[in-house]
């Protein structure tokens, strides 16, 4: 098999027609990335961390009013705005599609943060903490963010890296389905899919495919590696 | 094989080399040697076992991840029939309540006055011997309120009560009894409601919050996204009908915004619309019945009552009529009045109409496969309460108290007499993890284990019988003992003799070899310990075919009548609609950070309350957005921040429940209010639960701008990183 071959690009489609707003994948990323807990001032100043939120858009008024929910998380870029002005390259992009940020890199200049489009990018104005025993809980696989670092979603990174592993390990090629993020884990109607853009028999493949598909703010001419199903009414 | 439970505590907490296969383990490979890691050990290798989420009544199946004996994360069971492999807010948040800081660590005595919530640690003998010695001393039969329980706990917590005398009751503030009476009457059978949301094409809900808190959501959810996605060819409709935008009405198609308590009377205007045509007049004698009850009300009444427009009442009509897997489904809003479940039978009454005029019907009922005992124990509803109270004064009785599992003193409004009940009590003891509202007014703590520290078995409703087996995946953090075992324990102190198991994982297991022995299994010796060790990697048990559906049999025993508020609407123009918060429910959520910190989905508001207005309203009374303002019904009065809501009737204002702890640790303590204290004595005149939506309000300036942290626009408020002096 050649090395191209082999290599994933790792994307998500996200069907508005079936996100209900619910948050499942909100708690499920804080619980999967030790994404910490800021209390009420922080979140009260804009400082609370959420890797993926739920955006929630009023359209008319009363009676005629409706509502809209976009899930938003970190795009993945394939033209990442937020790469090219990392002074110490703590922000770039993996051979399979990852906007990755290398935290022990991260100077906190947030200078990709200022030019990320989508707002994915979050400072830690101060070091996390939680209360005794709280931090039981905290996954060992992801590293705990300090006072001063850039963070934001990862596509769940270790996931990823442990489906392959099971894959390697059971000598068998990444199959579809094999690795979801936490929040495409998580997701009751299932709105949020994972998997390789590569595989043109994918199911994010055969998704983003659709006549509803569309990337945010589309025009900035990011490229973000996640695909939005346009809902119907 | 002999897996003692001990056995397998031991094995969770060591941390040990193995598959990441899902269930329970038997035997200790490796320890970790923590200064010099063996070569062979692979750093990062997770055990998984399976158990049941305990956060509300659909008991999803969960797998637990767990690394060195710590719990990690918790995630749906894909094998499970309930959630297949998914999970909400609250499933996901459960390990807030494992690792919570303000677990109770060890049985406690009250200290001071009773209420005042000063404790003194205690060991487990003299908590327990106190105990003995309450029950032993009191002449009275004792009462014990517990959250629903199912299958094990059910039925030993059923014996233990009548084998000393007393009285069990079930109590939880979200139990949808009407939707239950309903049922009873307007589909004919005993069974449990069942909505088979997927196959529907034609979805009228009324004001059922299904994608947030009702009945099974995270079964809903998965539903939601078939019927929507799911088929090739069909894209399901979906009206929602309900005073206020729910996050479940957001994703309705179209959502009419009608008067509150008036969801029954739509039914019977749609009812007598389908029963007009010409279709319906081929069913013949068969639908005399409905005649009888939707021909009760005037069209011209139902257009003035609802504020819904006839050729909308006619739409409505006509699209249900004509689609081909109707679905009407109530619940939430519509039956928080006093004619709730009334209206609920008018309204569950249309899919009976439907199924008479020759449709498939995609509401069912489930055929009980055996008699569940947890149906025959009755529910402390608000009336029950009020009769309770007045009983007890007429012959000064004072029984002992037992609390589990649930937090009435705050759940229930104080127009309701639920204090005297606690203050009557000659003694209370509470088997709660946490020291709340109610448990602040206990003698005795003698706090449970949490979920993924117990064994347990739980009756999930869902198509195919379902029985999930929790087990612990940790080792117990303090010392807390497990609510049967504190039973068995009491019970062999005061001499019951109901019971033979010394511990309540034996209890378990001889009610499962019991239940498995009649499924088919092989036929050696040690069968059950096989079969038992399957069960608890699957999760529990459940069987392959569908359950069959019950004929309906629409036959309603009442009249239609009008809901009943309290409050003049002159002096008190608004209705009030609290409704339970997606993430904190109605406050059991809200001693979770991750859950005081997620966005309320419609105002974004995080730790915190709010009310929300109409804008036009606000715009009436001179009132912004973070405006404090005072809310008063004629029970009680409080001040909340104002969110503008554009999805909201103008002449109602609503307040999400969960928020306004007095105790409950310090995540919840002290943060924002709780509605409830507002609400009217209202009686579902059915089933006696409370009314909720059945209070007006006013509310009135304070002139104070509150702190509304939210995620969207915060209030930039002055950093605390940087102090700007003046010059």
């Amino acid at each position: 098999m050649s090395e191209e071959k082999k290599t994933h690009k790792w994307e998500m489609v996200i069907d508005l027609d079936r996100c209900t707003g619910c948050e499942a994948c909100v708690v499920a990323c804080h619980a999967e990335n030790n994404v910490r807990i800021s209390g009420e001032d922080e979140a009260a100043q804009g400082r609370a961390i959420n890797w993926i939120r739920i955006e929630r858009y009023w359209e008319g008024e009363y009676p005629d009013v409706r509502t809209r929910f976009m899930p938003v998380l970190c795009q993945h870029c394939d033209d990442a705005p937020c790469e090219p002005v990392c002074p110490v390259y703590a922000s770039y992009h993996t051979p399979e599609g990852l906007n990755a940020q290398v935290y022990n890199r991260c100077i906190g200049v947030r200078y990709c943060g200022n030019n990320c489009p989508y707002t994915a990018r979050q400072f830690n104005w101060f070091d996390p903490h939680w209360d005794e025993p709280l931090a039981e809980q905290l996954n060992p696989d992801v590293t705990v963010r300090q006072n001063g670092i850039m963070e934001k979603c990862t596509f769940c990174v270790q996931r990823i890296r442990q489906g392959k592993e099971r894959a390697e390990k059971e000598g068998r090629p990444v199959r579809d389905g094999d690795i979801t993020p936490a929040c495409v884990q998580t997701c009751p109607t299932s709105a949020l899919v994972f998997g390789d853009r590569r595989d043109p028999d994918s199911r994010v493949s055969k998704l983003a495919r659709q006549d509803r598909a569309f990337h945010l703010l589309e025009s900035v001419g990011t490229h973000p590696a996640v695909t939005y199903l346009k809902r119907l009414t | 094989m002999n897996v003692k439970r001990r056995t397998l505590l031991k094995t969770a907490a060591l941390a040990t080399v193995g598959s990441v296969m899902p269930g329970c383990r038997q035997h200790v490979d490796h320890l970790i040697p923590y200064l010099l890691p063996d070569d062979e050990i692979i750093p990062g290798v997770d055990d998984w076992y399976a158990s049941v989420c305990n956060e509300c009544v659909a008991r999803c199946g969960v797998l637990v991840r767990t690394r060195e004996g710590r719990a990690k994360k918790l995630e749906g069971n894909p094998d499970h029939p309930v959630n297949h492999g998914k999970l909400c807010v609250k499933g996901q948040a459960s390990l807030q309540s494992l690792y919570n800081p303000d677990r109770l660590r060890h049985p406690f005595q009250r200290e001071g006055p009773r209420g005042e919530g000063t404790f003194i640690p205690l060991e487990w003998e003299e908590g327990l011997r106190r105990c003995t010695q309450a029950f032993q001393n009191i002449s009275e039969p004792p009462m014990m309120v517990t959250r629903p329980v199912s299958g094990t706990l059910a039925r030993l917590l059923s014996d233990f009560m009548d084998s000393i005398g007393g009285r069990l009751y079930f109590y939880a503030p979200d139990a949808e009894l009407p939707l239950h009476a309903a049922w009873h009457e307007s589909m004919g059978s005993d069974a449990s409601p069942f909505y088979d949301l997927a196959h529907a094409d034609y979805l009228l809900s009324f004001g059922a919050p299904f994608l947030e808190h009702w009945l099974s959501p995270v079964a809903m959810g998965i539903a939601f996204g078939h019927m929507r996605q799911g088929r090739t060819t069909v894209r399901g409709r979906y009206i929602h009908i309900e005073p206020r935008m729910s996050v479940t009405a957001v994703n309705a198609d179209q959502w009419i915004p009608i008067r509150p308590g008036t969801e029954g009377m739509l039914a019977l205007g749609i009812g007598q619309l389908i029963l007009d045509t010409p279709l319906s007049a081929l069913a013949g004698k068969v639908l005399d019945r409905f005649r009888g009850f939707y021909g009760t009300v005037r069209l011209d009444e139902v257009e003035s009552a609802t504020g819904v427009a006839r050729d909308v009442i006619a739409r409505l009509a006509h699209d249900f009529a004509s689609a081909r897997a109707p679905l009407a489904i109530g619940g939430g809003a519509a039956c928080s009045h006093t004619n709730g479940t009334i209206s609920l039978i008018a309204i569950n009454g249309l899919n009976a109409l439907v199924t008479s005029m020759g449709r498939e019907s995609v509401a069912r009922g489930l055929r009980q496969d055996e008699t569940r005992l947890e149906r025959s124990i009755p529910w402390l509803t608000e009336q029950m309460v009020f009769e309770l109270v007045e009983k007890q004064k007429e012959v000064d009785a004072r029984p002992a108290l037992l609390l589990y599992g649930c937090n009435p003193l705050f759940t229930m409004p104080p127009s309701v007499p639920i204090k005297a009940l606690f203050e009557r009590a000659s003694f209370v003891v509470s088997f709660g993890s946490f020291l709340d509202e109610s448990s602040e007014y206990a003698d005795l703590l003698l706090p449970d284990r949490d979920m993924l520290e117990s064994w347990g078995d739980h009756v999930a409703e869902s198509t195919t019988q379902t029985i999930g087996l929790s087990q612990p995946v940790v080792t117990p953090l303090y010392d807390t003992k497990q609510i049967g075992d504190t039973i068995l324990d009491l019970s062999r102190r005061l001499d019951l003799g109901y019971v033979q198991a010394p511990t309540f994982y034996d209890l378990l297991r001889e009610r499962w070899k019991t239940f498995l022995a009649d499924k088919p299994h092989d036929e050696t010796a040690d069968w059950f310990e096989s079969a038992w060790i399957a069960s608890l990697q699957q999760g529990g048990w459940w069987q392959g075919p569908s359950r069959r559906a019950l004929p309906v049999n629409f036959a309603p025993s009442r009249e239609f009548e009008q809901a009943v508020f309290f409050g003049e609407e002159h002096e008190y123009p608004f209705v009030l609609h609290p409704y339970p918060s997606m993430a904190l429910g109605h406050g059991e959520g809200a001693n979770r950070p991750w859950l005081q910190e997620l966005p309320d989905t419609l105002t974004t508001v995080v730790w915190g309350s709010c009310v929300e207005v109409n804008p036009k309203t606000a715009r009436d009374l001179g009132i912004a957005q973070g405006d404090v303002v005072r809310v008063t019904s004629p029970f009680g009065s409080l001040t909340a921040s104002v969110v503008l809501f554009p999805g909201i009737r103008p002449d109602v204002v609503a307040m999400p429940l969960g928020q306004g702890h007095a105790s409950y640790g310090r995540y919840a303590k002290n943060r924002g209010v709780n509605p409830a204290e507002l609400l009217a004595p209202a009686l579902d005149t059915v089933t006696g639960t409370l009314a909720a939506g059945a209070t007006r309000v006013r509310i009135e300036q304070t002139g104070l701008k509150g702190r509304l942290a939210m995620l969207e626009r915060p209030t930039v408020e002055e950093s605390n990183l940087i102090t700007i002096k003046p010059h």
